[in-house]
């Protein structure tokens, strides 16, 4: 049975059910348990499964993930949550330095399942400090698989997938997605594998790649582009590391032209990436340059409204970079 | 990794602490002079240029080590820093093993990828360690919280230094340990020098045990140069982690007689200060109290030497036979597949 819910409720549904599922998972973070999580996205949770499974933690995002850590490597499957990915930075050097690199520097002698559960994005007018979306910084680490859904129904599979993982994910939620993210959600168990990217929409003229908030506005884009008789591809890059070349590539060389949209920062962002093995790859399969649309490199969203909407990638920046691409 | 047992098991440790007394201060004895010999020799062998990188010799701090690691049992954890190297050999772990680790072999337990004195054994749940200072301190704690999850009654004994207890993650780990009344032993080899950075340029204090106050735990101040008082306290504080207490931070107040590491020739310290610790020797003053006793004669204690230097001996040929990994192998272990 599948009914439509929205990102925040399949997220309130994959942790609850998987609580029960298995006893070796617990959530701890900052107002978690007795709020309900700031966007209520883990609500009744501590009612339902009570202190020992759901841990409200000090102020502190080091211990909250290095705690996550030392418990995974007892068995456990916890899943710690960092309430806004602008607060991620204290939890840098155990992300970083531990979760990465345990099981490398052991050679496989340990190991951290955990999952880390991360809000981000723009959305609200919420300012410089609870807008960024740092996923890049944690896809230049190897050992760490990192994933941003776009859909409710990738939320719930993804983190149900995430939690099972052995390996340590970092799971982003686009708080924007939150509510404006609705479709059809299974009841019961599945997952949606980590790593596979997913063509969202079909075309021959060129091929966006993109993920996130950014993928409902480059559908949006698609579509009034489709109107002048351009058919983009849409391509969601739905795991960003390990990354899915193979889907990214057929696409590519199907359109010959690769168009990378993403609400983070232009420099060193995931497009600089994705270009560099376009670059390498599918050098010959190319007609024209790998453009990107991005956010400026401009340090964080500014809190003015007027300048917040400067900041942002909206569908008007991606018609524009559709266009320009497909009169090259 | 996992447990699949709910109830942990008290072995009984009667070979390895003796069932008297007597039998116990000759087994901490012993394990004092295997530390020294084992660090000693890691030291020689680095100067000699067989293996590369650097060693965080522990020579002067063995009692703050064995009187707190000895009477662990096997699940429980050691979380180590730079300079706990001897913590895998108090733990058990065959010397053979420790010093592959220093060469870098595929017979290391993390087949040469961690550095030579950041040894860990899974088996025997001693954190390979990073080399963020204070960052098993962190992972350990939350191996504290897994423990108390499962309701286990193993420990966690971590240990770090003066300069850690400046360090933020440092107040995050006590104070969450301390919120939750997790099985762990907090250790702070106090060696007067963090690097280069004395004491008064630390911190305030000149007891670090008084930040245990700060976190809701006891805190005591130890002369970590006397094995038995470091023993007692640890094994008091042992007790509480196991009894669900909670945590308690030992400071151990101790000396290294050598640089930071081998390649530091600790020209910022002066040589009375220096001189003036090695006369407090622990291994030399707990011999001399055992031969006072009369529990150890010149003979036995030649018969311990030479019996642990056959040992080291034997442990250094199986590291130098050992192969390197080989290049091919640099990728593997990054993810569980």
């Amino acid at each position: 049975m599948a009914r439509t819910i929205n990102m925040l409720e399949a997220i309130n549904e994959a942790l609850s059910q998987e609580m029960e599922r298995d006893e070796r998972v617990f959530i701890l973070g900052e107002d978690i348990g007795l709020s309900g999580g700031v966007f209520k996205v883990t609500d009744g949770l501590l009612d339902k499964f009570g202190e020992a499974r759901v841990l409200d933690t000090p102020l502190a995002e080091g211990i909250i993930i290095a705690a996550a850590i030392g418990s995974s490597m007892m068995g456990l499957r916890p899943v710690p949550e960092i309430q806004f990915a602008d607060f991620i930075t204290p939890a840098v050097e155990q992300i970083v330095q531990q979760a990465s690199k345990l099981r490398y520097r052991s050679a496989g002698g340990y190991s951290c399942p955990v999952t880390i559960r991360v809000c981000c994005g723009a959305g609200g007018g919420s300012g410089l400090y609870h807008s960024q979306e740092n996923a890049t910084w944690f896809v230049h680490e190897p050992g760490l698989k990192v994933v941003m859904p776009s859909t409710a129904y990738d939320a719930k599979g993804m983190l149900l997938a995430a939690i099972r993982d052995p390996d340590p994910v970092i799971f982003f939620e686009h708080k924007s997605l939150y509510r404006q993210a609705k479709n059809e959600v299974p009841e019961g168990d599945y997952t949606v594998p980590i790593g596979p990217a997913v063509v969202r929409r079909e075309g021959r003229d060129l091929t966006i790649l993109t993920y996130g908030f950014m993928t409902q506005k480059s559908l949006d884009a698609a579509e009034q582009m489709a109107r002048k008789g351009v058919e983009a591809e849409v391509v969601e890059i739905r795991t960003l590391a390990p990354i899915d070349k193979s889907t990214i590539l057929d696409s590519v060389r199907k359109t010959s032209k690769a168009l990378i949209v993403h609400e983070d920062k232009k420099t060193m962002g995931y497009g600089a990436e994705l270009a560099a093995i376009l670059s390498e790859e599918a050098f010959d399969d190319l007609d024209g340059p790998i453009m990107r649309v991005t956010g400026p490199d401009v340090p964080a969203i500014p809190f003015s409204p007027n300048l917040d909407k400067a900041w942002q990638v909206n569908t008007e920046k991606i018609v524009a970079g559709i266009e320009k691409l497909a009169a090259y | 990794m996992a447990s699949k047992t709910n109830r942990a098991v008290m072995e009984p440790e009667v070979e390895k602490n003796g069932t008297s007394s007597n039998e116990l201060h000759l087994n901490l004895y012993k394990m004092l002079v295997k530390c020294r010999m084992c660090d000693e020799k890691a030291r020689i062998l680095f100067r000699q240029g067989k293996y590369k990188g650097n060693f965080y010799s522990g020579v002067g701090q063995e009692a703050t080590s064995v009187g707190t690691a000895f009477s662990l049992k096997k699940d429980d954890w050691i979380a180590p820093s730079h300079r706990d190297w001897t913590s895998n050999v108090i733990k058990g772990a065959p010397l053979k093993f420790c010093f592959a680790q220093l060469f870098a072999k595929t017979t290391s337990p993390d087949r040469g990828r961690s550095s030579p004195a950041h040894m860990g054994y899974p088996e025997l749940h001693v954190i390979t360690p990073a080399s963020s200072i204070a960052g098993q301190l962190n992972i350990g704690t939350g191996v504290a919280l897994g423990i108390k999850k499962l309701r286990r009654n193993d420990v966690v004994v971590s240990y770090f230094g003066d300069g850690a207890t400046s360090f933020g993650g440092f107040h995050e780990a006590l104070n969450f340990a301390g919120v939750h009344k997790l099985p762990i032993i907090y250790v702070c080899q106090n060696n007067l020098w963090a690097e280069s950075v004395p004491l008064r340029l630390q911190t305030a204090l000149t007891n670090l045990s008084d930040r245990a106050k700060a976190y809701g735990f006891p805190g005591v101040s130890l002369d970590g140069n006397n094995v038995l008082e470091v023993y007692d306290a640890a094994q008091k504080a042992i007790a509480r982690a196991r009894g669900g207490q909670g945590p308690t931070l030992l400071e151990c107040k101790t000396y290294r007689w050598y640089g930071h590491s081998e390649i530091d020739p600790a020209k910022y310290r002066v040589k009375e200060e220096v001189d003036a610790w090695k006369k407090k020797d622990p291994v030399a003053t707990f011999e001399k109290q055992l031969i006072e006793k009369k529990l150890l004669t010149d003979a036995k204690k030649k018969q311990i030497a030479d019996e642990i230097t056959q040992e080291i001996n034997e442990a250094v040929e199986f590291a130098e036979q050992s192969p390197y990994p080989d290049a091919s192998e640099l990728a593997d272990h990054i993810w569980a597949q």
